[in-house]
């Protein structure tokens, strides 16, 4: 009797969830028509609204007050999001709807307040919502980004990167590096490349957050350091100097000094030119990433004291510090009469990947693909 | 014969019966459960933005082994030349086909032969030539080698790939556009993941163009279709389930990402087996705990590939004979790892699930079966108590495979029509109620003879994928 009574209950259990499945499709498709009408109300009152700034009249403080009571719901927010969204990409340097987006300042710092007390996902939203309308020329509110601050605490890495995305649309520095240092400390991680690539959108002067950044670089922990000289790699050619005394000082991260050689390969510097011939001839196994790093720099630096190093560095017994030689001494276009050491020589290693590196930029080159 | 002996042994039989299946139901309704729920989640995260709306690449090599795929084998590198992903290679590795595959490679892609050196960081049977395809969206490299079997193509792609994750796929499988994107996500949101598994789907009677979905139906035939079901109630939902415990131990070796340099520290694909895509994943547990490497192993529900899942019942038995063998072969390999406190849940639950209800699954079922009809011979079964039991056991079946059918058709913004949710209804019945047991038979004898079969592909009869 037990078991039968087992049977029934799993039965049971099964049609609950059968009748879970149809009522959650159900609702997803009333969720879509119910969010459709939504936006085309919001639409509406926006529309309206816009009219009254044609007008020269200011935004009714009643559609204001309706916006605050509706826009706490996320549902309205998604809504709002989507009636935006087409009058941004039609309209955006309209006068009117510029003027619409400033007068919404104190309800957006109000939702801001409510959604910080909202579980992170909505509050995530919610930083996104902010990141999405150019509000760098609309939202210059101090306490507003006092909130995204505070939303870039929050144990939720969709949160921290919505809101460190929304700090650098505002193209606030100072907030910007307050931002970076709240996630150093904390305990979400976020991956170097996602920190590089929100610093590259950032909309203020660049020169003037990198300036903050040298002066607290030692401040940070060696993830962020890297992805914060990436960062620097990527946008400006102007901190040779910087890169140089952090390339040379023994006592830094492995890979922030990787990365300083890497500056070097992307951007030449003439006193970088000693420094990476002395790591590409280093013969010490456990420095080979040095090694390696330097060779392929060293592309930018043609020369005949160049092709002798990396000619030398072709009989290294590392297969990546013999790739990257190879891959320099062919982006330079070395002459061949000037590899035909290298390609005749007793060096079965030095000679393969010296050859491959020719053929395969023939092929490129000379190649067409159906 | 006593007959009391007889009643005690029908007795325990029916006790362990009980209890088996009450522990499969348990866990069939949890994974449904938690895969439903989760699918659903994740839809609600995603319509609140809570994913990285940026473009964030990191680096991946494809690599593709390939043996005897001459009618699959250009569209599928055609299908990956389209992915929406800007840093990536493709490497093709013919593992000493026997019908034209290289061939129809070099000729649609006009590639050109190389002496290209590899550098051999796992053992792998040598290369006979490298072929390099001029401007193409992203590097595409055809290695031909020595045969040796899938696991040994693979290791050969991972030695001539240069980036530091890599991912295998078949070569008659399609990457949806957007997969390697999500693929790697997992990557991005936490650094210590070391291996992500998409999600496998059967493309029987998906049209697909660019890489996206146009049009989705049922397949057409019988079979294919209830694969379709069974796919969702015992992969999806399983792995989704694993997923939450950093328990999974098998990603298919139709999609999945890796970090090279682990796989590399762990020896690579294990060449002596059949399974290697689960050898490989039990293998990094192992060793990342044996290393105290902190690492996650996760589910991207959303990076989608499309498989053709076989047509024929003859070509389903291969297939699943072969991931029966794999599957005896991984376990018994890693056999430390049941119940060893050292592998935490891994070893409780992943390796026990697995044990139970996947390896020995199949005798257990044969065996029921067997003792049913003794009993019935004896006269010591209660008939109509049997039959509702059979009910029940398919009415639960047919009713978890609709519900992870579902939830993913809903999650994914697929369009059903009325007659294919009628043939999903009606096929889920008789998947449970029939296929099941075919399978448990060829399953109970895939292990017989399996040693002449280890390194050998499996040879499906292919179809030309529809892929404009």
């Amino acid at each position: 009797m037990r078991i039968e009574f087992m049977l029934y209950f799993y039965g049971a259990v099964c049609i609950s969830m059968l009748a879970f499945n149809v009522a959650y499709a159900v609702l997803l498709r009333s969720g879509e028509s119910r969010l459709t009408r939504r936006t085309r109300r919001l639409t509406a009152a926006v529309e309206e609204q816009l009219g009254r700034l044609d007008q020269g009249l200011p935004v009714d403080s009643r559609h204001l007050s309706a916006l605050r009571r509706k826009l706490r719901r996320v549902n309205n927010l998604t809504a709002f999001d989507r009636t935006l969204r087409p009058l941004v990409l039609q309209r955006g340097d309209d006068p009117s709807l510029q003027a619409y987006l400033i007068q919404l300042q104190p309800c957006i710092l109000y939702l801001a307040l409510i959604y910080r007390k909202r579980e992170t996902t909505q509050t995530a939203y919610f930083s996104y919502f902010l990141s999405r309308y150019m509000l760098q020329q609309h939202m210059p509110v101090q306490s507003l980004q006092d909130v995204l601050l505070s939303y870039m605490a929050r144990e939720n890495l969709y949160c921290r990167v919505n809101a460190l995305q929304a700090l650098c649309s505002f193209g606030n520095a100072q907030h910007v590096m307050e931002a970076l240092h709240l996630q150093d400390r904390g305990a979400v991680f976020l991956h170097e490349k996602i920190l590089t690539e929100t610093l590259l959108t950032y909309t203020g002067d660049h020169d003037a957050l990198i300036s903050m950044i040298w002066d607290a670089l030692d401040t940070f922990s060696p993830h962020t350091q890297l992805a914060l000289l990436n960062y620097i790699r990527f946008r400006s050619g102007s901190y040779p100097k910087e890169m140089f005394a952090l390339m040379e000082d023994p006592g830094q991260d492995k890979e922030v000094r990787l990365s300083a050689i890497r500056y070097f390969g992307r951007y030449h510097y003439a006193p970088a030119l000693e420094p990476l011939l002395a790591f590409a001839a280093d013969q010490d196994p456990s420095r080979w990433e040095y090694a390696t790093v330097s060779a392929s720099s060293l592309a930018r630096y043609p020369g005949e004291q160049t092709v002798e190093a990396l000619k030398q560095a072709l009989h290294s017994g590392n297969w990546y510090i013999r790739c990257a030689a190879a891959a320099s001494l062919e982006a330079q276009q070395v002459d061949y009469a000037d590899l035909m050491d290298i390609v005749n020589g007793d060096d079965r290693y030095a000679r393969e990947i010296m050859t491959y590196q020719r053929e395969s930029h023939r092929i490129q080159k000379a190649g067409v693909a159906p | 014969m006593n007959m009391d002996a007889v009643q005690l042994f029908f007795d325990i039989v029916g006790a362990f019966f009980v209890l088996y299946m009450l522990g499969y139901a348990s866990f069939l309704f949890l994974a449904v459960a938690v895969g439903s729920s989760t699918l659903y989640q994740l839809k609600r995260r995603n319509h609140l933005k809570n994913e990285l709306l940026q473009e964030y690449y990191v680096p991946v090599s494809i690599v593709v082994p390939a043996y005897n795929e001459e009618i699959t084998i250009v569209s599928t590198v055609r299908s990956l030349l389209s992915l929406e992903y800007k840093l990536y290679e493709i490497i093709v590795v013919d593992d000493g086909s026997t019908d034209r595959t290289a061939a129809a490679l070099v000729e649609a892609f006009g590639m050109e032969q190389i002496a290209r050196p590899i550098h051999r960081m796992v053992s792998c049977q040598p290369e006979k030539a490298v072929f390099e395809a001029p401007n193409l969206k992203v590097p595409l490299t055809l290695i031909c080698k020595k045969n040796g079997g899938k696991a040994d193509a693979l290791n050969m792609g991972i030695n001539a790939s240069r980036y530091p994750y890599f991912v295998c796929m078949d070569a008659d499988s399609v990457l949806q556009y957007d997969s390697l994107e999500k693929i790697v996500r997992p990557v991005l949101e936490d650094g210590t993941v070391v291996a992500v598994g998409g999600a496998v789907r059967p493309c029987n009677g998906a049209e697909i163009q660019g890489g996206r979905v146009v049009s989705y139906h049922m397949p057409s035939r019988i079979l294919p279709c209830m694969q379709v079901l069974e796919y969702d109630r015992s992969f999806l939902a399983a792995r989704i389930l694993f997923d939450r415990f950093n328990g999974s131990i098998i990603i298919s070796g139709a999609f999945g990402l890796f970090k090279k340099s682990l796989v590399i520290d762990a020896g690579g694909y294990d060449t002596t087996t059949m399974g290697e895509d689960m050898e490989l994943v039990v293998k990094l547990h192992v060793f990342c705990r044996e290393h105290n490497i902190p690492y996650r192993i996760r589910y991207a529900t959303d990076a989608i590939c499309w498989t053709q899942a076989p047509d024929s019942l003859s070509d389903l038995c291969k297939q699943r004979r072969r991931w029966h063998i794999g599957l005896f072969d991984s376990l018994t390999r890693h056999r430390r790892i049941l119940a060893n406190p050292k592998y935490g849940l891994v070893g409780f639950i992943s390796y026990l699930y697995f044990l139970i209800y996947e390896l020995l699954s199949p005798y257990i079922e044969i065996f029921g079966v067997f003792t049913v009809i003794a009993a019935f011979a004896l006269d010591l079964i209660n008939v109509p108590f049997m039959i509702l039991f059979f009910l029940i056991y398919v009415l639960y079946s047919a009713i978890l495979s609709l519900t992870a059918f579902f939830a993913r058709i809903h999650t994914i913004d697929l369009k059903l029509s009325v007659t294919d949710i009628l043939k999903a209804v009606g096929l889920c019945a008789l998947e449970v109620s029939f296929l099941r047991f075919i399978l448990a038979w060829v399953r109970g004898t895939a292990l017989l003879g399996y040693r002449k079969k280890k390194q050998q592909w499996g040879t499906i009869q292919r179809q030309k994928i529809n892929f404009q």
